[in-house]
């Protein structure tokens, strides 16, 4: 039958076509996404007058910026990792009840707005708990300590997210191999668990870092926004915009974009193929 | 009588959907115990129920007369072996070797150090103790588990399905390390497998599982070749199957085909059932069927013997399997030069005979 060939062979090499299609489109369309992120940052870097970023780089307001938000970006993610490395082995390992219920109430934060996370931290750390803490002298609202809550709030639950991906990866097995050669549970995961889910529980960290560097929706509304008080480098930016200091802005954007870039180069450098983000 | 050193008493666990049903069977001390079973059957479950990874809902475990039923994997260091060997990736062969001692201190003990050493030596895995896990072949690594497992002289070893993920040929080198750690080690073995060359080879004593529940327990060669039940023996995979009943001749027990000729015994010596023309299956293994070539088949037949042709010729590698089509099919199995002798070939007529101590008998 060589026209039912004949027929067979068109509609082959037609899938071939479509196919060929689907996958060029595919091309074309990361190609685009590459490109524009090349642009984007390049116009940043073009638009730079590097004399300016110089004596930006010198100013005192820079500095405190720089180091405030470096302090209390490492001090969130830390509280980061206290609670994040628990609740994601707890949410990875443990059949809870309404588990789906659970998780979402721990990514509240990634889905709500961070001006309308800023409110509700207001509203909770203000209005409710606002005396209790002021008791123990621990203000939370419109201080340096608030910056810290926001950043910990926001980010949080990115290394959740990141972590439990780390620990759902070990086979359990592994960890009752542990437990049959003399180790008790809790040894088991520092001596199995946490050396397997290392590479993962570190990009989780650098993640939420890089994400706590960046946050200011949220930090704004609940430590405000004060010169040399609550500035972090996010704050100093919009601060300086707002003032129309367009050059402080760019430049300490490029020091932002920089820290982020050698950030995400840095973990997939170190943590290779095994990084999951 | 050697002492029972490890008892389990009508044990019960349930793993999901899944239950294991009133398992119990002794172990003599250095026995190496086969748990026999298809995917699915529980093997898997009971050995975790046996480390203590899993709760069991019901019954007694008993180590040495003490129960251990409620004691934690870490406290009765039994040593176990998956058969994805699951070493620690971060670990070099040495740490991962001697990661039990870590758990009791011991391993910076020099005497410990020597005996990874030695099992290193024994395991043919000394030249890799710098390396980690993940520069090994598979092989390499199931040897570097078992070295683990062994390390700190378990009471017992809990082997899952330490083969199977294995090409023939390591399969077979580690078959005969397992053969010799077991002559050397004081430790007792628990090995489950689905491979019945496994069990036959390694296993002193054999358990056959299925779906929760010991189907027969005994000597590896009785419960291969007296299975009790139909149900085994379909799962053993026994080749010849004929249906009949027990007759009565002249004081003495014949086999007597349903719908054909074939009349086997006189089998006194079986444990027929009781009454008189009771239904049986009778059981053949394909290697106990003879096979002679025939020229003229118009004869009365002899007892213990029938006519048929070859049908169907499958040459294996160290054997030849010929099916023979006579009022049924018949599987019989040769050495190559067995067959060779025989000069027969696909269509010829064969005689086919079974010596009657090589059948088995199953009532229906």
């Amino acid at each position: 039958m060589p026209s039912m060939a004949l027929k067979r062979n068109n509609g082959a090499a037609a899938r071939d076509n479509s196919r060929s299609l689907l996958f060029g489109c595919f091309w074309l369309l990361f190609i685009f996404l590459v490109l524009f992120m090349v642009f984007l940052i390049g116009g940043l870097l073009s638009y730079a007058d590097w004399e300016t970023v110089r004596i930006v780089l010198l100013q005192k307001e820079f500095h405190f910026a720089m180091v405030f938000t470096l302090w209390t970006s490492v001090l969130a993610t830390g509280l980061a990792a206290l609670f994040a490395i628990p609740s994601a082995y707890v949410l990875s390992r443990y059949k809870i009840p309404g588990k789906a219920f659970v998780d979402t109430l721990v990514d509240i934060p990634i889905v709500m707005p961070p001006l309308v996370s800023g409110i509700a931290l207001l509203i909770l750390l203000g209005p409710i708990l606002g005396d209790f803490l002021t008791r123990f002298g621990l203000e939370v609202v419109f201080s340096q300590r608030g910056v810290v809550v926001a950043q910990w709030f926001i980010a949080t639950p990115y290394a959740v997210k990141i972590i439990k991906q780390a620990f759902d990866a070990i086979d359990p097995r592994m960890e009752n191999i542990g437990r049959t050669l003399g180790f008790s549970p809790g040894k088991v995961f520092v001596k199995v668990t946490l050396p397997l889910a290392k590479n993962g529980i570190i990009s989780g960290l650098i993640m939420t870092w890089t994400r706590t560097i960046g946050e200011f929706g949220a930090t704004a509304m609940l430590a405000g926004i004060t010169r040399m008080k609550t500035e972090t480098l996010s704050v100093a930016i919009f601060l300086n915009m707002s003032m129309g200091d367009l050059k402080f802005a760019i430049s300490t954007a490029i020091v932002m974009l920089l820290i982020a870039l050698v950030a995400l180069i840095t973990l997939k450098l170190f943590l290779g193929k095994e990084v999951r983000i | 009588m050697k002492p029972k050193f490890f008892t389990l008493q009508d044990l019960n666990c349930k793993a999901g959907k899944f239950q294991l049903k009133d398992i119990s069977f002794s172990l003599e001390a250095r026995q190496y115990l086969v748990i026999l079973g298809p995917t699915g059957c529980g093997k898997t479950v009971l050995l975790e129920t046996l480390a203590g990874l899993r709760r069991p809902t019901g019954g007694k475990i008993l180590l040495d007369s003490m129960d251990i039923t409620h004691l934690p994997p870490e406290a009765r260091r039994f040593g176990f072996a998956y058969q994805d060997s699951l070493l620690f990736p971060f670990l070099n062969v040495r740490d991962n070797i001697l990661f039990a001692a870590r758990a009791a201190r011991l391993h910076t003990d020099p005497s410990v150090r020597k005996r990874a050493g030695d099992l290193a030596e024994a395991m043919g895995i000394s030249h890799l103790l710098n390396r980690f896990p993940r520069f090994l072949s598979g092989g390499e690594k199931q040897r570097v588990s078992l070295a683990r497992a062994f390390l700190m002289k378990p009471p017992l070893l809990l082997l899952d399905e330490p083969l199977s993920s294995l090409d023939p040929q390591t399969r077979s080198s580690i078959r005969e390390l397992l053969q010799n750690l077991h002559n050397k080690e004081e430790s007792g073995i628990i090995h489950v497998t689905h491979d019945f060359n496994e069990a036959l080879q390694l296993g002193t004593h054999l358990i056959v599982m299925d779906d929760g529940r010991i189907l027969q327990e005994g000597k590896t060669e009785d419960v291969f070749f007296q299975p009790a039940s139909m149900a085994l023996a379909n799962f053993l995979m026994w080749e010849n199957l004929l249906q009949g009943r027990i007759e009565r001749r002249e004081g003495r027990s014949y086999f007597k085909e349903k719908h054909g000729p074939i009349l086997i015994g006189p089998i006194d010596r079986r444990n027929l059932p009781n009454q008189n023309s009771a239904e049986v299956t009778l059981l053949i293994r394909a290697g106990h069927l003879s096979l002679s070539p025939v020229v003229d088949c118009t004869g009365n037949m002899n007892m213990n013997s029938w006519y048929g042709f070859i049908e169907r010729i499958n040459c294996l590698s160290t054997h030849m399997e010929v099916v023979c089509k006579g009022e049924g099919n018949y599987r019989a199995v040769l050495s190559n030069n067995e067959w060779k002798g025989l000069n027969l070939q696909k269509g010829s007529r064969v005689k086919i005979s079974v010596d009657v101590d090589d059948i088995h008998l199953i009532p229906n």
